[in-house]
């Protein structure tokens, strides 16, 4: 099927912007005061390649950090002694999104956006240098302070990423990610896990300005190997792009974001709109609309909603099927056969989709998001009829080669760990709103203020539930949890029967969850990974206890 | 005093008022011709604002703007939304009204806690503005801050004008209910507080009934790490484990070609 270039309906029936002047701007308010900024000039699609993030590098073996990590600044550091230093900047750069915006100044992650890639396993124990060489003075939206979380690591408290660890220019920290399976149990591994800003009260502004990068994890079972002869091995399609070099690449990280660019090109933000930020270019890897040459064989996406505030309904646009088979970038028990999947801002999923069984004849195919969201506090019920997807990334397939292709998607991928952690007490979180503020509970986020004290090593059912009229995908640090019910209808199957980290919340919804907390002590948030409103106090502390 | 984020000799607004306040007599007493001429410079003339809410202004670069709303304060003077209140400014805004005995009693609090935390830099260059969603008059408005022990309190102004332009700041804002009677409805009226430094286009915004240190951190933040005021008050418990970098060496900021 072939669709005409993604269209903002908004920028066509929607937004009445109107100039009125050469110094402003007056876009009438819908029904309330929130509304579009300007539009982004125009773009055409398909004009440059999809982009890949280099890997990031550890140092050499013989070259050390300079001054030397502090091993008593963290938990079973000596247990789980780094085998690999990386000494990674936080620092400015100019990227250009597509041929006809501006270069805009953006922060990075090692001068990359998406910040180059961590390429991790477990049994090797990391540990991470993240120098902040930024500006004192960022102009306009950003903070130049920071603090990374990786988004699913299950690292200790100090290494996490708390939204109050913030640290400034000319400082550095250290975060030890230990790549250790959650209580020793091989079924809980990870795979697609990603890493971003968490700095309190501007992870929107900072992750908008590019502070995010993929961080994935492999271990025996998902090696990263479609030729591994270990017979355990599962031998999905295997080859991460480093940059430049996609030669034999069929393991694909793609990041869906959505921003806004002003009538020169460049990027802009609008900060004051406390619902979220809604964008009308849709870039792929930081790119608006690229394209990217497949061969006639199964590749695995990575897909990342990497919001801000964005969910995303995911097809191809020939409507085939493919396999799912990870879901927040943890092996399914099994794969899936679907012809979608839906993320809410941070969620993943990743798919292996299966190019081979295309028609000779097919030469184009579109990944498209199919879900209407015109308003940033959550999309519609309803999926956009094929001819309005927006299309994010146009795949070329090549010709057959004759090539064999040795992955595989075997019928057994992961099991899922027995909930066999006795249950000590329940409790209830309520996402809400009052008085304008983003609330849990009805309090409002206090740094200070402990909310719930979780015993190590034990289990809860925590009750998650929202109402009004906004979508809250909630995000919980530190361990992946288990969906028990979802609206009362106990979960056996389908994608929320897997390990997750973000449980999306439509209008209405409740979700009774499996909670445990292993291996780590300290402090963790709970939030809204709807950005905006994780900013403005959406967000509770756990702490982790012996 | 100079100002703390370029160096130069700062005004801050209550000064600029002040001063317009102690030179409207004497123009008065020179001649309407050159009170015309003040005036037209400092008024409509070149002023963007709808003279109604229910639009949302924004620069050509995205950014929201803020039209010249003429607002009165708590002692009857005129007051100038950009002129006066944001160009230049670090600020943080509110909204309430002066009978109010739920939310803004609680906001009172805790931006009143949140200012004494911060009391040195006060006023200068810190201000707090509440905007009246009810079109108090400013005898309402004093009366209220005396109740609430701000009046007098340096730095804090309370401000009123016609409902519509109130709601069109608030909007400007960001604060605004999807549902237009939760909107309109003064009972639910908005608990967030705006936060900004405008000379460097940084904002932020938080609850303004929360924990004043919060408020008080979110405000300080406002200001470049390295001009930043210490408030031990408000450092974490613990620390971050970060350290310095061994030979830093502040780094320029890139500036795109335009």
């Amino acid at each position: 099927m072939s669709l005409s270039p993604s269209i903002s309906r908004r920028r066509f029936f929607g937004g009445t912007a109107l100039t009125t002047g050469a110094f402003a701007i007056h876009a009438h308010a819908g029904d309330n005061g929130n509304t579009d900024p300007p539009a982004s000039p125009d773009t055409t699609p398909w004009l440059q390649r999809l982009p890949f993030a280099k890997h990031a590098v550890p140092l050499p073996p013989w070259a050390a950090l300079d001054p030397l990590p502090i091993p008593a600044a963290h938990q079973r550091y000596d247990e789980f002694a780094p085998v690999k230093f990386y000494n990674m900047n936080v620092c400015e750069g100019l990227t250009r999104p597509h041929p006809q915006l501006a270069s805009s100044v953006v922060t990075t992650y090692q001068g990359s956006v998406p910040g180059v890639t961590f390429m991790c396993r477990y049994g090797e124990p990391v540990l991470c240098r993240i120098n902040n060489v930024l500006p004192d003075v960022i102009q306009g939206f950003g903070s130049s302070e920071i603090i990374t979380h990786v988004h699913n690591g299950h690292h200790a408290s100090e290494s996490d990423g708390w939204p109050g660890d913030w640290f400034g220019p000319g400082t550095f920290k250290d975060h030890h990610w230990p790549n250790i399976y959650a209580a020793g149990d091989y079924r809980e591994g990870k795979g697609t896990l990603w890493y971003h800003d968490h700095r309190m009260d501007y992870t929107a502004q900072n992750t908008y300005r590019g502070l995010a990068g993929f961080f994935l994890l492999f271990d025996f079972l998902d090696s990263g190997d479609e030729n591994d002869p270990n017979p355990d091995a599962l031998r999905l399609p295997s080859g991460v792009p480093d940059g430049d070099r996609i030669e034999r690449c069929y393991d694909i990280p793609l990041v869906i974001t959505d921003r806004r660019y002003d009538r020169n090109g460049y990027l802009t933000m609008d900060v004051m709109n406390m619902d979220g930020v809604l964008g009308d270019k849709h870039l792929v890897n930081g790119a608006v609309q690229p394209f990217f040459e497949v061969e006639r064989r199964k590749y695995r996406f990575r897909l990342l909603a990497g919001g801000p505030s964005r969910f995303q309904q995911l097809f191809l646009s020939n409507g085939m099927t493919f396999k799912h088979i990870a879901n927040d970038g943890n092996l399914l028990p099994r794969p899936r056969d679907t012809d979608s999947v839906y993320l809410g801002v941070a969620e993943r999923a990743d798919i292996v989709v299966d190019f081979s069984q295309l028609p000779a004849s097919t030469r184009e195919l579109y990944l498209v998001n199919r879900l209407d969201q015109t308003d940033p506090r959550k999309p519609e019920d309803e999926l956009l009829p094929w001819e309005e997807a927006i299309q994010l990334l146009k795949f070329i397939v090549k010709p057959a080669t004759g090539v064999p292709d040795p992955s595989r998607v075997p019928e057994i991928l992961r099991p899922l760990p027995d909930m066999d952690t006795p249950v000590v007490r329940t409790r209830e979180w309520r996402f809400d709103r009052s008085n304008g503020m983003w609330t849990v509970n009805g309090r409002l986020f206090d740094h200070d203020r402990v909310d719930a004290v979780f015993r190590r090593g034990t289990a809860e059912i925590w009750r998650i539930s929202t109402s009004g009229g906004w979508a809250h995908p909630v995000h919980m640090h530190v361990e992946e949890q288990r969906v028990l019910t979802y609206n009362r209808v106990p979960v056996t199957s389908g994608p929320l029967f897997a390990r997750k980290d973000v449980f999306t919340l439509k209008p209405g919804d409740e979700m009774e969850i499996y909670v445990r907390f292993r291996d780590w002590l300290g402090r963790y948030p709970m939030h809204c990974h709807n950005t905006v409103h994780e900013d403005h106090a959406m967000m509770v502390r756990f702490d982790v206890v012996p | 005093m100079n100002d703390p984020i370029h160096g130069r000799p700062h005004l801050d607004a209550a000064a600029r008022l002040d001063r317009r306040g102690a030179l409207l007599p004497l123009l008065f007493a020179g001649g309407a011709a050159l009170l015309g001429g003040c005036a037209t410079a400092r008024r409509p003339a070149a002023d963007p604002a709808p003279t109604a809410g229910g639009e949302t202004v924004f620069c050509p670069d995205g950014t929201r703007t803020f039209p010249n709303y003429l607002l009165r304060d708590q002692d009857g003077r005129e007051v100038l939304f950009h002129d006066d209140l944001v160009r230049g400014q670090v600020f943080a805004a509110t909204f309430g009204y002066a009978s109010c005995k739920g939310v803004c009693t609680r906001i009172a609090d805790s931006m009143g806690g949140a200012s004494e935390l911060i009391a040195p830099i006060m006023a200068n260059p810190v201000r707090f503005y509440t905007f009246s969603l009810a079109e108090d008059s400013p005898t309402e408005l004093r009366a209220s801050m005396k109740a609430r022990g701000l009046y007098g309190r340096p730095g804090w102004s309370y401000l009123t004008g016609p409902a519509e332009t109130v709601r069109s700041i608030r909007w400007a804002f960001g604060f605004a209910d999807p549902d237009e009677e939760a909107d309109a409805s003064l009972a639910f009226h908005t608990g967030m507080a705006r936060f900004g430094n405008h000379p460097i286009d940084k904002w932020s915004s938080c609850p303004a009934m929360g924990n004043p240190v919060n408020i008080a951190r979110v405000i300080v933040a406002l200001f470049p790490p390295s001009r930043r005021p210490a408030f031990p008050a408000l450092d974490f418990d613990g620390g971050n484990g970060a350290r310095p970098i061994p030979g830093f060496r502040q780094v320029p900021a890139l500036v795109a070609m335009r």
